[in-house]
């Protein structure tokens, strides 16, 4: 999935920029921030499951500001993360789930019961 | 934070954030700040900027880039007309589950 991932993301030239300052915003992030940041993409890629390219690098965008904010304002990783940070990366991940491949799976579930009703109802 | 608590606050933290935006527009941090004074003292940064990003994304506020004086520019974020109607139903939601709870907790005595 990290593969594909990146894939989408450099999709277009535009993108493939943005990606890369992207990257570059994360690896200037002094430590412990930068550790922080690194884990948590990790388990977005497995997480996430985002399937357009603007989304991604909206994200990803959202993301470098997060924690550019907390170097500035000298804020604990901890007070960022919470103490579940596994609840704190999907919550994040969530906030973008307009496009999430399972919302493809989602409609079609939806759709499928509509349609189980609808045969019922014409018995 | 107890489970209890946590779990509760995950339905209702969208409904209070709104809340204190409807008061005035205000910063991720400035947020957290008030949610603190409030008694809601483990709640994380992080929670409130992907609850932030989240109701940008479905337009229920909007967002103003401010120049700070450290660091990047601060997103302000303002409740416009969409929020204020999502914000009216949360409280309605709100009231009408309140005050069934208050009637259980009323009969179980």
């Amino acid at each position: 999935m990290a593969a594909k991932w990146i894939e989408l993301v450099t999709g277009s030239l535009e993108q493939k920029k943005q990606y890369r300052q992207y990257k570059a915003r994360i690896e200037a992030l002094p430590e412990p921030y930068g550790t922080v940041a690194k884990a948590l993409e990790r388990y977005f890629m497995y997480y996430g499951g985002i399937t357009d390219g603007d989304t991604a690098v909206k994200m990803m965008g959202d993301f470098a500001d997060l924690w550019d904010r907390a170097v500035a304002d000298g804020t604990p990783v901890r007070s960022i993360v919470g103490e579940d940070p596994v609840e704190f990366a999907e919550t994040f991940v969530q906030a973008y789930a307009g496009t999430q491949w399972i919302d493809k799976e989602r409609a079609r579930l939806t759709k499928a019961i509509e349609e189980a009703e609808r045969a019922e109802e014409a018995r | 934070m107890s489970k209890q608590m946590t779990e509760m606050l995950k339905g209702t933290l969208e409904g209070i954030v709104l809340a204190i935006l409807s008061v005035q527009p205000a910063y991720g941090y400035e947020i957290t700040a008030r949610l603190r004074e409030q008694g809601f003292s483990d709640i994380a940064e992080g929670t409130v900027y992907a609850l932030l990003v989240r109701v940008e994304q479905r337009g229920l506020v909007d967002v103003e880039k401010v120049p700070s004086e450290k660091g990047p520019p601060r997103k302000v974020y303002t409740l416009n007309a969409t929020g204020q109607a999502y914000l009216e139903e949360f409280w309605r939601t709100w009231s009408f589950l309140s005050e069934r709870l208050e009637q259980l907790h009323e009969g179980g005595k």
